[in-house]
Parts: structure tokens; sequence; C-alpha cells
């Protein structure tokens, strides 16, 4: 706060330096307006060049047909939609269960200090980069084997785990206590209350946490990079011990390519690939809410 | 237009339908050509060979119905893939190491087809067919020649008005048959290469600026004013680049096209038995030869389980049919004792 | 949770339950959950067994002088991690510096500024940001952002600036300066959300305290939400720094992934985990991939690090608060 300057009277006073304080207010609303109206806009940047770029590649031919061999014409990406499909599907499978039932454990049966090692645990997995996620299933899985889809769906499987997981400790978190204890007063058994009252109550969270989960490796290419990248475009490849070919590895393909078709064809997809996961965003965040006003009653 | 974004609208409808259907867990998959997997054949590796690849790809597939899946993840790539035996066969335009011959435990080499490495440019205001030599690639690559007007550039091409653009090397980042051929050409031209540098598909490069594949080199090399960059010739044709003419060994500076590979290739007089042949720099009793030539190779083990998918495969590769497929994407034609010892050492493969 | 089993007192209302399925059911639930918890901690410890175990040939070979090599020489089999460091550190950290204080602003916007029609619907698009897969921004920086940086922004900066060495050299459309945009746009919606929650958290009787001492809003904001949410902020940068640390497409595709340590932030550089998925799979020896893996090991190290301290952080500022969003 700055001085007051002691020339002036002190009834005086007080005005320049309300004006000064109005003004240093106003600037930084403005600022922080500005700063908060530049992420907007940069986000409607990215979108907009993928839609208006995307838009003039898309057409029908461009989601049936398979990839058109080198240098040629047209060509789709139909193997890439069913590979990330499968992926997606897979690693749901094996990440969704897994996660539940380690939001089941924390909340319900485990003493707090060993839920707490386990919630940050599962922060921890949640930052190790997907690239080091990729390595470690190209160690485990490729080497000695070779790239498929299982390998690429376990290592998508990792990155979804500690969303899954994490979201499902706190949304069982906020299931009501008193709902819980009512029923264990009751005499019914812990497990039954888990399954009759407790997953009920929280199905509108844990689906949240689920979708969000599947949104978040729908878009990755790092643990797909080393483990379902070596695909074939020559149609669609529906066993997952083979590497299943999938949108962002393509996308990352057709990134680098000096062909303007190329770049054409990256656009669309990537308009394919951003709206499958805006629309899983936003029915997540129905869901959130909906389920969030609901425990909140 | 409205009634065009309303077919784009229902495109992602069905886009996230599918995506709804795949989520609901079953992984139907749908329609199209699913192959059992001992129909399948993986390979990976070079970049170079890979536009020829898609077309043995789509043609072996009608003939045979087999599949081939391809990764042109370099051949640095491919090498190391095979060795980890996380593909059947790998596909690399450098001959193996005497190290990576042998952690690759009896690998075979066979040659397949025969290509250049082209250098392309892109600077505004000069055109196609700029004149360089093996001296100046490498005094540029070094870092030595930083300016598109530089004296040694200007002298070799009388008449071309050069810009004072700043020069912008590119090269590739992933272990790599084109950084192997142009490694070794500078090796064969610049002792200070030689020494400072050396031979191999990944070399650390005192200067410029990296792209992944010979898909990123060019993307790299479209995207900067002033970059010059070694590419495989069959991207430079696709991608419209412009390139340089190479002064050969015999004096004459030689853009690199069908003729002018065929020519380097037929350089190829005698094959050692792991069939590592080195054509770049030809000698001058090979006027018409592009110095920057290169076959490149099938890597396979001796022993593969899925030698009776390969031998056919490989057989199609070298046979007319398959090499036909060649000069439309400035493949060279390999000269008949590289073929006839291709063909024996496929033999060789058994399981 | 502390709520032991009441002794069973059993009213005709559960009488149909048979006690053998009881005898099953909730053992069994204890031990699925239970492995189910071990398999997520556990896949931790073996993800950092596998990589140090992997990474141990290049281990052996430069201990820890690789940690302050600069050489990345395949030919030669000189390999060292100090220029990926330097641009992993480098890259995460003028990103931070442009979207920690875009952040707080956004946040203060959020909470205090915007019109209460207006904000949900702000923060929703916000947080979309980090929805957007970095593939995507991956190849809107080639595509769109360094073709702008080549011809338009760095020439202006070098123009005006040149003299500081960041701006000096010429434009280069991949190179430090593009990557460290793109993992602003990244960290810009992370940051963003937690601090906006953190602000939420600020009890209104500090706030409605201040305005009744005549306080102007930035002065409110000033000297009572950030000072309250001050060690939250932090720990969100953090996060958002352990996010950047990690990325390997988006910047792979953008930063020209080169070894070198550059004064200039327009020529290509290199960060761990771009160098990582540029060369992993080309690797030319077996020294090569395992000095990949060491700088794996390096890069699960420091990000390992800055989200622990961040969650620890985050986790003491925000304890006993309800917070849950995704």
């Amino acid at each position: 706060m700055g001085a007051v300057s002691p020339e002036t009277s002190p009834l005086l006073a007080v005005a320049p330096r309300d004006r000064r304080r109005r003004v240093v207010n106003r600037i930084m609303e403005v600022v922080a307006s500005i700063a908060a109206l530049a992420a907007v806009a940069l986000l409607l940047l990215v979108i907009g060049s993928v839609v208006v770029k995307g838009i003039s590649a898309l057409s029908f031919s461009f989601i049936t047909q398979n990839p058109a061999p080198f240098g040629q014409p047209g060509g789709g990406i139909a193997n890439s939609i069913v590979g990330t499909a499968e992926l997606v599907g897979i690693a749901s499978l094996i990440a969704i269960p897994i996660g539940i039932l380690i939001g089941i454990y924390t909340a319900e049966f485990a003493p707090s200090w060993i839920g707490n090692s386990v919630r940050f645990s599962l922060d921890i997995l949640n930052g190790v980069p997907t690239i080091v996620t990729g390595v470690f299933i190209f160690g485990l899985l490729v080497v000695g084997s070779q790239q498929s889809g299982w390998a690429g769906s376990v290592a998508l499987a990792i990155v979804m785990l500690p969303i899954v997981a994490r979201s499902a400790q706190e949304v069982l978190a906020l299931v009501p206590r008193s709902l819980h204890e009512a029923a264990l007063a009751l005499g019914l058994k812990r497990w039954r209350v888990v399954l009759r009252i407790v997953i009920p109550t929280a199905a509108g969270g844990l689906v949240t946490g689920a979708v969000l989960g599947i949104a978040r490796v729908a878009g990755e290419t790092a643990p797909l990079l080393f483990t379902s990248s070596v695909f074939s475009n020559l149609g669609i490849t529906t066993s997952p011990s083979q590497a299943l070919p999938n949108i962002p590895v393509t996308i990352f393909t057709l990134s680098e390519s000096p062909s303007p078709t190329d770049h054409a064809r990256a656009w669309a997809a990537a308009l394919i690939l951003i709206f499958m996961v805006l629309v899983l965003n936003i029915v997540a965040r129905t869901f959130h809410d909906r389920s969030r006003r609901r425990l909140r009653g | 237009m409205a009634t065009k974004l309303i077919r784009k609208g229902s495109v992602l409808l069905a886009v996230a339908a599918s995506l709804g259907l795949a989520a609901c867990g079953s992984s139907s998959g749908g329609s199209g050509s699913s192959s059992s997997s001992s129909k399948n054949l993986t390979g990976a590796g070079s970049t170079l060979v890979a536009p020829i690849m898609s077309q043995w790809q789509s043609k072996y597939n009608q003939l045979k119905g087999v599949t081939v899946t391809y990764g042109a993840i370099g051949s640095g790539g491919g090498i190391a893939q095979i060795t980890a035996r996380t593909v059947d066969f790998g596909a690399s335009d450098a001959p193996m190491t005497t190290n990576q011959a042998a952690s690759c435990k009896s690998c075979l080499q066979i040659p397949w087809a025969l290509a250049a490495t082209a250098i392309a440019y892109h600077v505004t205001g000069v055109t196609n067919g700029l004149k360089l030599t093996g001296p100046v690639l490498s005094d540029i690559w070094l870092g030595k020649v930083k300016t598109w007007n530089d004296p040694a550039i200007a002298k070799l091409n009388p008449g071309v008005k050069l810009p004072s653009t700043k020069i912008t090397p590119v090269y590739r980042t992933d272990g790599s048959g084109d950084t192997y051929a142009f490694t070794n050409y500078l090796s064969h031209i610049s002792p200070q290469w030689k020494s400072q540098v050396g031979t191999s598909t990944q070399v650390h490069f005192p200067v410029g600026l990296g792209g992944k594949g010979n898909s990123g080199v060019g993307g790299v090399l479209s995207s900067t004013n002033g970059s010059i960059a070694y590419i495989a010739i069959a991207y430079v044709t696709s991608n419209h680049f412009d390139d340089a003419a190479i002064q050969n060994a015999a004096g004459k500076f030689v853009a690199p096209d069908v003729s002018s590979i065929t020519a380097a290739g037929a350089t190829a007089t005698s094959i050692p038995s792991n069939n590592a042949i080195s054509i770049v720099d030809p000698p001058a009793s090979a006027p018409a030869a592009y110095p920057i030539s290169t076959f490149t190779y099938a890597i396979v083990p001796t022993k593969s389980p899925k030698a009776n998918e390969l031998k056919p495969f490989f057989d199609f590769a070298i046979s007319a049919e398959g090499q036909k497929y060649g000069p439309a994407l400035e493949f060279g034609t390999m000269p008949a004792r590289v073929v006839s010892a291709a063909t024996a050492t496929i033999a060789k493969i058994h399981s | 949770m502390s709520v032991t089993a009441q002794p069973a007192s059993r009213g005709p209302l559960f009488a149909g339950h048979s006690k053998l399925s009881d005898r099953i059911g909730e053992p069994l639930l204890r031990v699925l959950t239970g492995l189910a918890a071990l398999a997520g901690v556990g896949v931790l410890v073996w993800i950092a067994y596998t990589v140090f175990n992997q990474a141990s040939p290049a281990i052996s070979r430069f201990g820890f002088g690789f940690l302050g090599t600069s050489a990345w020489d395949p030919v030669h089999l000189r390999f060292g991690a100090v220029d990926f460091i330097f641009g992993t550190l480098e890259s995460s950290v003028l990103a931070l510096l442009i979207s920690a204080p875009m952040s707080v602003a956004i946040a203060v916007f959020l909470t205090e500024l915007a019109p209460r029609v207006a904000r949900r619907p702000t923060q929703i698009l916000v947080e979309l940001l980090a929805a957007i897969p970095s593939v995507i921004l991956g190849l809107w920086g080639i595509i769109v952002l360094g073709p702008f940086l080549n011809n338009t922004l760095e020439p202006a900066l070098n123009g005006a600036f040149g003299w500081i060495p960041l701006f000096s050299g010429s434009a280069s459309p991949y190179g430090m300066l593009s990557a460290a945009i793109i993992l602003t746009i990244m960290t810009v919606p992370i940051v963003s959300s937690i601090t906006r929650e953190i602000f939420d958290t600020t009890p209104s009787e500090f706030k409605e305290g201040a305005y009744a001492l005549g306080a102007t809003r930035w002065e409110m904001v000033r000297m009572v939400v950030i000072p309250y949410a001050g060690p939250g902020i932090v720990g969100a940068v953090i996060l958002g720094l352990g996010r950047a640390l990690g990325e390997a497409i988006a910047v792979t595709q953008v930063i020209g992934n080169t070894a070198g340590i550059h004064a200039s932030l327009f020529p290509p550089s290199g960060t761990l985990a771009a160098q990582i998925a540029s060369e992993y799979q080309g690797a030319t020896s077996n020294l090569q991939v395992a000095s990949l893996v060491y700088l794996a090991a390096i890069l699960l190290v420091i990000t390992v690090i800055a989200n622990a301290a961040a969650r620890l952080i985050v986790s003491r500022v925000t304890a006993g608060r309800e917070q849950w969003a995704p």
C-alpha cells in the first residue's frame, strides 16, 4: 500500500488515495478477466483449428474406409476407430473393476493410515509420465513376444487406474455415514451394506470416474507408442494379440508427415478424437453434477 | 452448406454411437478382414522401404490372403526389434554391424530393394537441381558452411542467385538407414566427418534440426525456410521437394532417379557372404551413378517359426512382380547377381 | 470409520439372509478389495523396479556421472543426461512461469469477478482444455503454432529484445519456445482448477471482514484469499509442473529433438520424455536402450518427487475440507 503524501491535508488525502486504490482494483479486475478470457480464447483457438481444418477433410468414407496405400489419395481411419474402441474397452474392463474395488477398500475396510498411503500411492501413480508406463509395458509384455492390443490395453489400464480409483474413493467417502451406520446397526454385514447401499447410492459418481478415465486414455499416445504402434493398415484388426491400430498413434504419425494430404487426415482424425473425448467429458460432468446433488440431498 | 454440416454432424454421431457400443463392454469389432494369426506377418524398420512395402502389402494380401503388417519405425528400430524378436522380420537400409549381427543370433540379410537418399532443400528463391559436392555437404552438416550464399555453394552454381538465408541442416533422430547411407557416404568423402561423426544409423550431428522418420524430416523441411535434408527419394517425389544433383567420383553432377540409382546398384560386383553391399561413392568407372544409393534389406532369423510364410513373401518381393512397383516410387532395378544372392539367402530360412 | 459391527441383533427383516453367504461374502469382498489396493500400490513399485533394472547396464557403465554429462553420441557410445534434464526443467519452468499467474487470475475471475451465470460455463470451458489429448496439441503446435513462431513471433521478439540472450539467434518453427507454449496450454487448466477450488474454501467471514474494513475487491483478494490459499497455490503449481515434466508426445512433436543447451529459446532442444519417445524404438545398441531407460528413471524420480511434494502440500491445505471434482 502506498504511503499518504504528507503535504496534502488529512481530509483531502483520502480522495486521491482512494482513487488510486480504486484504480488498482479496477486494473487487477481487468487483468484477471483478460487472463480468464485468454484461456478460453486459447481453447477456442485450438478447438477451432481442429474443427475448421477437420470438417473440410471429414467424410463418411473417412470413418468407413481403411487407410489408402502410400501416396494415394482418399482412405480413412476405420481400422483406428475400431482399434481405439477395443483398446479402451479392454483397458476399462481391467481398470474400472480394480479401481472401484480399491475405492471400496479404502472407504470401508482399510485403517486410515493404510487408506492414506493407498491414496498417496495412487496420486503418485497418476503422476508417473505415461511414456515411462510405455517403457515399462514394453519391457514386460512386448520384448520377446510382439506388440499387441493386450500390451497396449494394459498400458492404458495403468494410466486409467488411479483416475478411476481416486474418484471412487472420493465419491464413496461422500456416502452419508448415517445411512451406513443405520444398516450396520440393523445387523447387516458390511459386504451387504456395500453392495446394497453404498454402491447404489454412489453409482452416479462411480460412473463419472469411469467415464473420465475412459476419456483420458482414449487420447493417450505415449503408452501405445511402444506397445501398439506397429499395426496393419490393410484392414480392420480385431484380435488383441495383434497390435491394434488406434487414433492417437495415427494422428501422431500423420502430424509429422510433410504431405498436406496427411495433415488433412490428421485434422479429421483429431476432430473425431476430440469429439469423442469432449462428449465423454460432458457425460462425466453430467453424472457428476447429478450424483453430487443427490449425495448432498 | 447446411446439409453438408448436417451430414458431417451425423458422421460424428455415428462415431459417438460406435464408441458407446464399444464402451459398453463387448468388443464386437466390426466387419472386415480379420485374419487368423498364422496368416499374419509383422515387420518393422526402414522408412525408406515403406512406400514400396505399402504396395507389396496390398498386392500380396490380394494374391495370398496374407496380411503383412509393417511399422515404419526406422532401420535402427528394425534391427532392434528383430533382435528382440518382437517382429517376424526387420527391415534396414544399413547392414548390421558386427555387434548387431552377433546379438541378433544368426540372422540373415536379404537385399530386397535398391533406392537412394536424396539431398532435398527448401530455400525460397532457389529452384530444383542445385549442384552440390560431398565435401560441401560434409561442411554443411558440420556447421562450417552456414549460409546459402557461401562461396563454396556459389562456386558450384554459377548463375544461380543464392540468398543469404541461414542453412538449417535437418537430420533423422531415429535410427535410420538413410542416416547410415548419408554418413557412410560422407565418411568416404571427408576424413573429418569420419573421425568426428562416423558412420551409423544414428549419429551425433554437430548442428541442425531433428525429425522422426523420413516423414518427420520432410515435415521439418517443408516448414523451415533455408533447410536442407537427406531424405529417401520416394518422399522427395511424393512431396515435390527440390533436390540437389551430387557430384560423383567421375566428376559428374547426378540427380537421383531410377536410372542413376540402377547405375549405382550395378557397381555391386562382389557380394560378401552376409550380403552387406556398400554402393555409396561408386568408382569413377560409373559416371552415371548417383553417389548416395543404397540397397535395403530384410533381416530375419535363420530359424523362424514363421519360415513358411516369410519365404514366399520375400520371394514375391524380389520377383519381377514385386519389383515392378519400384520405378514409380524411384526405386532402382536390382542387378541380377544381387537378386540371385537374395534368392539363395531366402532358401536358408527354415523353421 | 470406526463403527465396529454391532452384536447381531437380527430382526425378522433380515432373517432371510443365510449365514453361509455372509461367511463367504464378507471375507471375499475384504480380500478382493485388499488385493486390488495392493495391486494399485504394487504396480507403482513394479514400474520403478523394472525401469531401474533395465537401466542398470547404463547405470553401472556411467554411474551418477551420467547426470552431469553432456553427450548423446550413439556411434561412440557416449551418453549423458544433462542436456535433457536441463531441457525438461527449462521447458516446464517456463511454462509454469506463464501459466501460474494466468491460473491465479482465472481463479480470481471465477470466484470473485465473473457474473454468476458465467462462472460455471467458463470453468467448464477452461477445464475442458485439460481434456484435449496432447497429440492434438502437438498437431496444432506443428501446423499452426510452429509457422507462427518462425515467421512472426520469434522475429518480433528478436527485433525488440534481441540483446537478451533468451531471444537471440534466428527463428525456428521447432524449439524450446514452442514446447513451453504447448506446455503452458496444458498446465493452465490443471493449476487453475485446483487454485479455484482452494479459493472457494476461503471462509466467507474472512472475506466479509475485509470488505467491512473498507477493502476493495483486489485488496480483499490480495490480503485474504491469496495468503489463505498460498500453500495450496504452490501445491497446484507443482502439480502442473509434474504434468509438464513428464509430457512426451506433444513436446517431441514440437521441440525438434536434439541434445544441446542453448541460451536462446528459439533453437531446437530436447527433454527427457521427448528423447525417450523419439529414440527408444530405434536405438542402435543395447547401451543406448539402457541409457534411454536411465533417462526414464531420472524422469520417474523427478516427477515422483514433484507429485509427492504437491500432494502433501495440497492435502495439508485441504485437509478436512470436502473436495471432489473431476
